[in-house]
């Protein structure tokens, strides 16, 4: 399912990110990659903020429908 | 001299270090064909001095924005003498990522974990000797903020220059380790410089990368060829990314022993964010925290204790003389922090400075001059011309440096990530990403830092949009325009309320804003705009020490710049204004004889239509004086309002009452200008609307060329101001002469917008 509908504070694993070339390894260096385990902590109205290594990263809708998790 | 870079993430606290590195030594310049910053200095405390480079916050070296290439460029082709990688210990698997990039490049290299202190307080543990022995680089803990652990890190980024190192990736145990270890022959084989490290940017095909290795391209793609994998499917980017965060989370990871906590424990930080990003909230706390911060710069009446209290004004505590002057030099003192009410800090620190430091001394100067025996000219020109220009850019400094010192504050706090992150969404309906916020808000304050600021936004077009509407709002300069004038039309006409008729002039220039963004993003600067991914940092109390750095960063650069834009102007200014055709020096009352009088008569048929050109007759040209001796400054209109006035007064022969024309504040001036040449009050208005919309001053000018680089963009810039100030001037001048004329501009507006989305629409199916 896309990230914008994941549950919050659920562990969740990356499976397709269906962005752009550019803004793909944008997000890859901010350590949202295939495979990689990502968290929701908090979602409204299509952005969410996820924690992410132990970071975190505030994604707006146009990206947020383009991450799938599992 | 060695030469040492510091390359890490945006907010790994590299700035902090590379401040305690070379402390006064800081020296900013520009990054050779961009406007980044480039920040470099001198550590003293090594065997020998160390020239440290400080690279701009990336998060790899596949560049996303321009800091990105300039930072990998100058790692490649510059080659330091070693390269210190500052990583967050807090963030240690993202922020690894980076350094695992940087360690296939033949430089050597240094790690410096930052932020140890943070991570003990957390009780976790980090095991730098694991760490180093994996990585194969010297790995220091020193804390950038408390300043330890920095000596011992110099000495090892000392010993790691002096011994070389050749390249290592993490690749090596991957699927990958054989197609990188085969692209990686080729290249060497070519005589390419650090081959490892551009054999796996091609096999993740990084573009940059594809562009400057064309011909082994091909050969890339039949080694790719033989490469099956089912999870990733042919894309080698995903793959590499993949491997890199395997690695570390297997053998780096180890190395960080975290104290067992509940798994889903909230950090502080993010208990704050559930309030200062909340879906409702978080809009009204962020105005309430601007508010704060305008009301600490510019109120008159802090916390509003003068109103709730009703506190006596100087005058009714008879410490005024007859004239309203201050009593004694204690009273003046007084006024700079009192008068009815107590000012708020940036109002008193402004007061003092202007009113007691700058005043006195260039009175004091002005006095020398006026006593000396130098010509008539001469002491005009040293007067009026210099001293009043280099007095104006000093009286900017003030609210400019409280300004600038509170949005450092938001800024270190990490807070600013979130108002873009709370505004992005209403940004994005007028094609704009949250981050262009603050430039726009800083407007409010001073164009130039305003646009110097748009260096945050990843797009060119976005960042020209950007530029382009600052001016509209408006500016601290601008100010003084909007009291005089209002103040005038109030105390003339005796129609409305000053501070209604201000304000709605601002609410104005918003809208204009709004407007003209909507349509260059929709024709001229049309584009996506980029999706906003913003990396959330721990909020943190900000540092004083690298509060002062910043604010000392950015007035160096504003005071450059400024005076001597500013400066030059008000020298230009004041020889056509004191200088006849026949370049005879002119008395300040005879400015009717000066070359730009003369300009402007010349001109004044063009502002017609905006209610202060032909129509005023004899005398209309003074407010186009004004008006383009405002394009140069835009302190120079209430100035050149004051010196037309009393011309006006010895030309015409005219009663003017009570009005005392060289008052500061301009009201009494600008009542003279409308008795001689009978302007209505649209057209006082209009006047209002065109200096806040066209040409903001010249330090802006200049300040958006730098910025904008491509010089079409610029000069597209100077008639976008031109254009969208007569078109607003001249709205609101007929509108308010003739308020049927409403529908004619409402009709025009309906008929560009319809036209603009048929177009967008055509142009769309056509690209269908």
């Amino acid at each position: 399912m896309p990230i914008v509908i994941a549950p919050i504070n659920v562990d969740l694993k990356i499976v397709r990110i269906a962005t752009d070339e550019k803004t793909k390894k944008h997000l890859e260096s901010l350590g949202v990659s295939l495979n990689g385990e990502v968290t929701v902590l908090s979602s409204s109205g299509g952005t969410v903020v996820v924690k992410i290594k132990d970071g975190r990263l505030a994604l707006d809708s146009s990206i947020s429908t383009k991450i799938f998790v599992a | 001299m060695k030469r040492f870079a510091l390359a890490g993430n945006p907010n790994c606290g590299k700035t902090t270090l590379f401040n305690s590195l070379t402390g006064s030594t800081a020296h900013v310049g520009n990054w050779p064909g961009v406007t980044v910053d480039k920040k470099t200095g001198t550590y003293k405390k090594c065997a020998e001095p160390i020239e440290i480079v400080d690279l701009p916050g990336i998060y790899s070296l596949s560049p996303y924005t321009p800091e990105e290439v300039i930072a990998r460029n100058y790692i490649l082709d510059e080659s330091p003498d070693c390269v210190i990688n500052i990583v967050d210990a807090t963030n240690l698997e993202r922020n690894l990522y980076l350094t695992t990039q940087i360690a296939e490049i033949d430089v050597p290299m240094v790690i410096a974990l930052n932020m140890m202190d943070e991570v003990e307080k957390a009780g976790d543990k980090i095991d730098e000797a694991l760490l180093s022995s994996r990585l194969g680089v010297p790995v220091v803990k020193i804390s950038a903020l408390k300043e330890t652990g920095l000596k011992e890190l110099m000495e090892e980024a000392y010993a790691a220059s002096l011994k070389g190192r050749q390249g290592k990736t993490v690749l090596e145990e991957s699927a990958l380790a054989h197609l990188v270890g085969d692209v990686k022959i080729a290249l060497k084989g070519q005589g390419v410089k650090d081959p490892l490290f551009h054999a796996v940017k091609l096999v993740e095909n990084d573009s940059i990368e594809t562009e400057m290795h064309k011909e082994t391209v091909p050969m890339i793609d039949e080694f790719k060829a033989t490469f099956e994998d089912d999870v990733f499917g042919g894309d080698f980017e995903a793959l590499v990314a993949d491997a890199r965060y395997k690695y570390i989370s297997k053998h780096f990871a180890p190395a960080l022993s975290k104290k067992k906590t509940e798994k889903f424990s909230m950090s502080r930080s993010d208990k704050a964010d559930k309030v200062m990003t909340h879906k409702i909230w978080g809009i009204p706390i962020f105005l309430l925290i601007l508010f704060a911060i305008f009301h600490l710069t510019f109120s008159e009446d802090f916390l509003y204790l003068g109103k709730i209290f009703s506190l006596p004004s100087l005058e009714e505590l008879g410490l005024l003389t007859a004239e309203g002057e201050p009593l004694n030099y204690g009273v003046r003192w007084l006024a700079c922090l009192y008068d009815g009410a107590i000012f708020s800090p940036g109002v008193i620190i402004n007061n003092i400075w202007n009113n007691m430091l700058v005043g006195e001394l260039f009175g004091w100067l002005g006095g020398l001059v006026e006593g000396s025996s130098m010509a008539p000219w001469a002491v005009g020109l040293i007067n009026n011309g210099i001293f009043d220009g280099v007095a104006s850019v000093l009286s900017f400094l003030p609210p400019i440096l409280v300004l600038f010192l509170f949005f450092s504050i938001l800024e270190d706090s990490g807070y600013m990530a979130r108002i873009a992150f709370i505004l992005d969404r209403m940004f994005r309906r007028f094609g704009l990403s949250g981050r262009a916020f603050m430039p726009m808000i800083m407007g409010f304050g001073c164009s130039v830092p305003a646009m110097i600021n748009t260096r945050t936004l990843a797009d060119e077009k976005e960042r020209a949009a950007t530029v382009r509407v600052i001016p509209f709002f408006s500016c601290g300069a601008k100010l003084p325009i909007l009291t005089a004038v209002a103040g005038a039309i109030v105390a003339y006409f005796g129609v409305g309320n000053a501070d209604v008729i201000t304000f709605l002039m601002y609410l104005l220039g918003i809208v204009t804003a709004i407007v003209a963004v909507l349509l260059m993003r929709n024709t001229t600067l049309k584009g996506e705009t980029p999706p906003f991914i913003m990396e959330l940092p721990a909020y943190h109390a900000p540092q004083f020490k690298n509060l002062m750095a910043h604010l000392w960063d950015k007035t160096k650069h504003f005071v450059k710049k400024a005076f001597t834009i500013i400066l030059a102007s008000t020298i230009v200014i004041w020889l056509l204004t004191h200088f006849s055709f026949a370049w005879k020096f002119l008395e300040d009352e005879a400015i009717n004889e000066s070359i730009l009088a003369g300009i402007s008569q010349l001109v004044q048929p063009i502002f017609t239509p905006l209610g202060f050109g032909s129509q005023l007759g004899q005398y209309g040209w003074v407010f186009v004086v004004a008006a383009v001796a405002g394009l140069i400054a835009k302190e120079n209109v209430i100035a050149t309002f004051a010196t037309l006035a009393s011309c006006l007064v010895a030309m015409a022969n005219q009663n003017v009452g009570g009005l005392d024309i060289a008052a500061e504040e301009g009201i009494d001036a600008v009542q003279a200008m409308v008795l001689a040449t009978g302007i209505t009050v649209p057209a006082l208005i209009s006047f209002i609307a065109f200096n806040m919309t066209t040409i903001p001053c010249f330090a802006a000018v200049g300040t958006a060329k730098a910025e904008l680089q491509d010089k079409k963009r610029f000069n597209g810039t100077l008639i976008f101001w031109l254009a969208s100030s007569y078109v607003v001037s001249a709205a609101v001048y007929t509108i308010g002469m003739w308020w049927w004329t409403l529908f004619l501009w409402l009709a025009a507006a309906a008929a560009v917008t319809s036209f603009i989305i048929l177009r967008n629409k055509r142009a769309k199916a056509k690209a269908v």
